[in-house]
Order: C-alpha cells, then sequence, then structure tokens
C-alpha cells in the first residue's frame, strides 16, 4: 500500500512535485467515485495529464496524452482502445510507465520520440533521437512516386525493377514504403549519419525488407566520394526528402524540432537549396536516360529550382512536373533527365 | 406461447417452401410456362429447365415410393421410408436451386460494405448494447473470414459505445449484412441498474456497400480535405502528430472523419472509403426506394428506422420481427457466429421468397 500512496502522490504532483488545483480536484473526485475508476482509469488519466500539459503551455496536450496512455495500453491511439479498458484502473507499472512518459513530454520531447516509434502510410517505423521523424507531407512524395511507377508498368516488368536510390533516409520511411508497395523493386538508401543509417537497417529488419534494400554510408556534399556508387548504376529513379528549411528560419522552428531532432536532416543553407543542388547535380552520374528525381522541398523552391536547372543546362535535367501537399502548397518536384 | 418456443429454437422453416412450391401455384405455373417457351428458356438459360425436370421427376419418384409404404413386406416399407426420406431432401434442394436460378443477384451483393453502429434511446445501457453489437459483427466477420478494419470509434465513459464504423469486406459481404439494417432492441437489467427493473434500449444498424472505382466518380474539386495542418508552413518546419481528417463533399454536403491511425494518409484513405459508401448509397436508394416498397424485408434508409430485432435476456430469446423467427441462446447469438449465420440464411431466404411472389404476381 505504500507503494501505491507513493505513486499515486507522485502522479498526482507531477514531476515538478507542483501542488495546485489539479491535485485536490482529483482527490475529490477520487472520493466520491470509490474504484478509483475517474483517476486511476485511461479516460481519467488522459485529462489529468491534457490539464498538466495545457498549464504549461505544450502543444498539442490532449492528442500528446492521448498517444501516450494508449501506447502504454498497447494501442496504436485513444480510438483503438476497446471500450471496456477505458474505464479500468491501471496497474502500478502502467502508471509509472505514463509518468515517465509524460514528464519527458514536458522537457518538449517529440510525441514520436517518446513513444520510440511512429506509423508512416502503412507501416510502423522504430524512431530515435535524433534521426528525422518523417512528416505527413512524404507520405504523399511516396504516393506521386508509385503513381508514376504504375503508369510505366514496361519498365518494371522488363527488369523487375525499379532501382531507386533515396537521398538521405533517416528513419527509412520512403525507401521501405517504397520496397513494401513495390515488390519487385531493390533501393539504395544513402544517408550521411550512423544514426540515420542504423536506424533504417533496423526498420528494415523489422519489416523483413533487408534484403531488397542497400544501406549505405554517403555524404552528397563530400567531393568525390559518389564513385562507390557507380556499381549500382544506372538507377530508374531518384528519391529524396532533403534538408530544405533556410538557414535563416531554423531558430523559429519549435522546440521539439529544434532541440531534438538533427538539424542536418533539416537545414538547407541559405535559401534551403543546398542538399537540393548537390542532388541534381550528381543525379546525371547515377540515372537512366529519362530517369526521374522525385523531391520534396518548401512552397519557395519551385521557382527557385527551375532557375537554377536553367543556368546549367549541361546537367540535362528538367522540372516537368510540381505537386501541391494536402494543405495546397507547392511541395513536390519531379525532375527527369533528357537524353544523354 | 414463449415456453413452446424454448423447445423448439429452430422449428420455424423459413421461406414456407411448400407453400411457393404448391401444386397448381402460381410458381408451378410460371415454370411450366418458362418450360413451354424457346425465348425464356434463352433468357433464364438452359439450366432453370433442366432443374425443373428434374424436380418434377424426383416428386413423381416420391409419390411411387409412397404407395410402397402400404405393402405388406416389412422390409420393402423400411426400405421406401428410407428412400422417400433421400428423395425429400433432393427436392429440397433442386427448389433452393431453382430458387437461386430465378432470383438474380443485385449489383451491389458481392460489394464490400461499411458497417455504422449508434445507440439509441436508453443512455448508457444503449451504448453498452452497441458495443457488444459491434463486437457481435467483428466476430461474425471472422468467422465468415471476412476483412474487418475499424474506421471510427466513440466509446462511452463507462465503457460504452455511442458511435462507430468499420469497413467490412470479403466474399458476399454485403449479400450477408444487408439484413442487419434497422433497429436493433435490447430487453435486460442493466449493469448500471440498481432496483433490478428490466429496461428497453435500442440501437441502429446501418449498412452501406462500397462502391468500385466505376460505379462512383467523385470530381476532387468538390472535395473540402481539413486537417490540423491547414495553417503554418509544413512540411519539414512542424512537427504534429494530430493526424485526423476531416472531408467534406461541397455538393451535398456529406461528412466524413477519421482519426483511428496515426498516419494521416491512412486516416484519409479510410474517411474516403466511408465518404465513397455514403455517397453510393445515397444514389441507390433513389434507384432502389420504388423497387423494395412493398416488402417486409427493407434494404436501405427505409429499413434504417424499422424496428427489426428484439434481444430479450430474461428469456434468452432472440427474436427477429420481419420474419417472426426467435432463436434461443443470447449468448451464443452475440458471439457472432453459426446463429446470427443461420438467421440470415432465414432472412435471405425470406426476402428471395418475397422477391419470387414479386415477379411471379407480375409476369401472370
Amino acid at each position: 500500500m505504500k507503494l501505491w500512496a507513493r505513486m499515486l502522490w507522485a502522479l498526482l504532483s507531477g514531476p515538478g512535485g507542483r501542488r495546485g488545483g489539479i491535485p485536490c480536484l482529483a482527490f475529490s473526485s477520487w472520493q466520491s467515485h470509490p474504484p478509483l475508476a475517474g483517476l486511476l482509469s485511461p479516460i481519467g488519466l488522459v485529462s489529468h495529464w491534457t490539464r498538466v500539459f495545457e498549464k504549461r503551455g505544450i502543444p498539442e496536450a490532449r492528442e500528446s496524452s492521448e498517444y501516450i496512455v494508449a501506447h502504454v495500453l498497447g494501442a496504436k491511439t485513444f480510438q483503438n482502445l476497446k471500450p471496456v479498458l477505458w474505464t479500468q484502473p491501471l496497474t502500478p507499472q502502467q502508471l509509472q510507465c505514463i509518468q515517465v512518459l509524460c514528464s519527458r513530454r514536458l522537457q518538449r520531447v517529440p510525441v514520436q520520440y517518446i513513444l520510440g516509434e511512429w506509423d508512416f502510410r502503412g507501416l510502423s517505423l522504430k524512431m530515435v533521437p535524433p534521426v528525422f521523424i518523417p512528416r505527413p507531407e512524404t507520405e504523399e512524395l511516396v504516393e506521386w512516386v508509385l503513381e508514376e511507377v504504375a503508369q510505366r508498368p514496361n519498365v518494371v516488368e522488363a527488369q523487375g525493377g525499379p532501382l531507386i536510390l533515396e537521398v538521405g533516409c533517416g528513419s527509412g520511411a520512403i525507401s521501405l514504403s517504397l520496397l513494401s508497395q513495390l515488390p519487385q523493386s531493390q533501393v539504395i538508401a544513402v544517408d550521411k549519419e550512423e544514426a540515420a543509417i542504423n536506424l533504417t537497417y533496423e526498420n528494415a529488419q523489422r519489416l523483413r525488407l533487408q534484403n531488397r534494400i542497400q544501406i549505405i554510408p554517403f555524404d552528397v556534399t563530400s567531393v568525390g566520394s559518389w564513385t562507390h556508387l557507380l556499381p549500382w548504376s544506372p538507377m530508374d529513379l531518384i528519391v529524396s526528402n532533403p534538408p530544405y528549411v533556410f538557414h535563416h528560419d531554423m531558430e523559429q522552428l519549435a522546440p521539439e524540432i529544434r532541440s531534438y531532432e538533427d538539424p542536418v536532416a533539416l537545414d538547407g543553407g541559405e535559401e534551403g537549396m543546398d542538399i537540393i543542388t548537390r542532388i541534381l547535380t550528381l543525379a546525371p552520374q547515377f540515372l537512366k536516360d529519362s530517369g526521374s528525381i522525385f523531391l520534396e522541398v518548401e512552397p519557395r523552391h519551385p521557382e527557385l529550382v527551375s532557375n537554377w536547372l536553367q543556368s546549367h543546362p549541361d546537367l540535362c535535367l528538367n522540372l516537368v512536373a510540381i505537386r501541391r501537399d494536402f494543405c495546397g502548397r507547392p511541395r513536390f518536384l519531379h525532375v527527369q533527365r533528357s537524353g544523354p | 406461447r414463449a415456453v413452446g418456443a424454448a423447445r423448439r429454437p429452430l422449428s420455424c422453416s423459413s421461406p414456407p417452401l411448400e407453400e411457393l412450391f404448391a401444386r397448381g401455384g402460381p410458381l408451378r405455373t410460371f415454370l411450366e410456362r418458362q418450360a413451354g417457351s424457346e425465348a425464356q428458356l434463352r433468357v433464364q438459360g438452359p439450366e432453370l429447365a433442366a432443374v425443373t425436370k428434374l424436380l418434377s421427376e424426383k416428386e413423381r419418384e416420391l409419390r411411387e415410393t409412397e404407395h410402397l409404404l402400404h405393402d405388406e413386406n416389412e422390409d420393402l416399407r423400411k426400405l421406401a421410408e428410407n428412400e422417400i426420406i433421400l428423395c425429400q431432401k433432393e427436392i429440397t434442394q433442386l427448389k433452393h436451386q431453382i430458387i437461386c436460378l430465378l432470383v438474380p443477384s443485385e449489383e451491389t451483393d458481392e460489394s464490400d460494405l461499411i458497417l455504422e453502429v449508434t445507440a439509441g434511446v436508453g443512455g448508457q445501457e444503449a451504448m453498452l448494447f452497441t458495443s457488444e453489437m459491434f463486437d457481435m459483427y467483428q466476430q461474425y466477420a471472422a468467422f465468415k473470414r471476412w476483412n474487418f478494419e475499424t474506421l471510427e470509434y466513440f466509446p462511452s465513459e463507462i465503457g460504452g459505445l455511442r458511435h462507430a464504423s468499420a469497413s467490412i469486406g470479403g466474399s458476399e459481404a454485403y449479400k450477408h449484412m444487408k439484413f442487419e439494417g434497422g433497429v436493433h432492441r435490447v430487453q435486460r437489467v442493466p449493469k448500471t441498474e440498481k432496483q433490478g427493473r428490466i429496461h428497453t434500449s435500442t440501437m441502429t444498424v446501418a449498412i452501406l456497400p462500397q462502391p468500385t472505382e466505376i460505379n462512383l466518380v467523385i470530381n476532387p474539386k468538390d472535395l473540402r480535405i481539413d486537417t490540423k495542418r491547414a495553417s503554418g508552413a509544413g512540411g519539414q518546419h512542424v512537427n504534429t502528430t494530430d493526424s485526423a481528417v476531416r472531408i467534406v463533399h461541397l455538393p451535398t454536403g456529406v461528412v466524413s472523419e477519421c482519426q483511428q491511425e496515426r498516419s494521416q494518409l491512412k486516416n484519409r484513405e479510410m474517411a474516403m472509403k466511408k465518404l465513397r459508401a455514403k455517397l453510393y448509397n445515397m444514389h441507390l436508394e433513389e434507384e432502389t426506394s420504388k423497387r423494395y416498397s412493398a416488402r417486409k424485408i427493407q434494404v436501405g434508409t427505409k429499413g434504417r428506422s424499422e424496428k427489426i430485432r428484439t434481444y430479450n435476456f430474461p428469456q434468452n430469446r432472440v427474436t427477429d420481427h420481419r420474419i417472426n423467427k426467435s432463436l434461443h441462446g443470447l449468448e451464443t447469438f452475440m458471439q457472432g457466429d453459426y446463429l446470427l449465420d443461420e438467421l440470415i440464411q432465414s432472412l435471405k431466404d425470406y426476402a428471395d421468397y418475397e422477391y419470387l411472389l414479386e415477379i411471379i404476381s407480375k409476369k401472370a
């Protein structure tokens, strides 16, 4: 009982040991509902932590507490929890776990890192700081690539392809969802960070896709190192969600991003173009004739990229299509190689 | 009367096959005319004529065998008895086969579907019952080896369910599930009731067939898709975890939401699935509202407001009011396996029977 009491006290007072209106309120509701259902049930915990998060100015207070409570109970979302669990008291271990995870959220740790996993399209991927957390827009980038591949069935059938290069694979989200949708495809995934290489490898194994992916440490900005990718050339497609945040915008990013995600996955230099132009410069070495590059960029980039390509006619690359994301912002580019 | 029913839980043989195939009845006349007409033969196919012929042969055989029941030889009488049982079995099968040949399958029968459950009258108790019903259909889908995917789930605070929907797909899913649409009534002492009084509560089931890509085309310009990311820079600049999606079909105002998944794209796909089913259903209602008019078994919105079934816990009995059929063993029934399947089969047979009466009376 003593352990219980201590746990309950820790839960009520929060990690900072604050004592305000919340514990008192919770205490009175405990007395009026004998089986502690109001407080120690999932629903009680969600409202408790929502209030705590709101008070401390944590963004997405309700979503954060719902995800954490659901996760500890083995569900992906609160909506996925069986209704009988909503009001059942949790075990001391579960309460302890929620307590620990919620106090990390108070430090502005992104929910995806706290849970250690997140979903991208149909896949559940392991998430480890500081590897970049995939954003929902990128699900649409993959969608576009899949549509294009579907429209060129002859390429796929002829060589059991396509062969795809991903630059900056991070957690492996793009590569692995392409592999899972294209059973004949092969992917070369590169990243310059060891943490990303390891995480992509681990996610590939978890999804049993490791046989069709080559994961290679590679820095597109270093001169000459690209030669060891040549054995796999020529590729059908290059896909990338390169760092594209303008350097001076970096300071304005939310603490979740600024303090926990690797800045090299975000900071694209002065105009966010540093890595984009490196990819475009190297692409002709690896791409087949009329091979394609699919990029996620920010809304100012379509024009910048178009201008840059016009001033580099020797690359024989053309911006053939721009697509908007679900919020209507120009977000994705399709660049195609024309002739040798 | 209730006791009598309890002794023979599955006795009521629906549909009344005998009545339908009565000698000199309209179906007989109809079948005879079919057999005589070359043009009809081509339309219905030679199979119907062949089965009809087989049926009359078997029936003649039965009549002839029946004479032997009065024979002096005991062995012969026993033999005849066995022969008659076999004969009757075959005749029933042939009659079912004829019904199958005459009742055309509907455009939507092979479709996947969206199941929607909503708590009705009765507060928390109605929500508890709704939750049990949702579980029952999930188990039924597993029993039929269909695929079941929850699209939305809005629980109540004490473990009940206000509203939920699911996508169900598999062989002849809609053909079976379409009879489940309507108001379901429960009679029992709720868990929340301290005085031990029996309450009556309701919940509603809606079954919407899922259109294929071809039979429903939606113009993307008619859709407004709301997400929590509508403001700000998006992309790498933001990290949000709220993946809820809401889609509005502007011309009709039909709204569909999903927050079941952590992936926003998945939520969008599921919301879209539901929206398509809702729009397709509206379209089908217009088409079929005339066709189903006079029948006891209604499919679609017309049937949705109808009280179709009562789950009486004190008497351990479920009664379907459309065909006046009662089954015993509520707990087993709620497990969503063979008992529910049996009731659905009866409803299907009865619906076929009603349909047959309709076409016969039209052609007579």
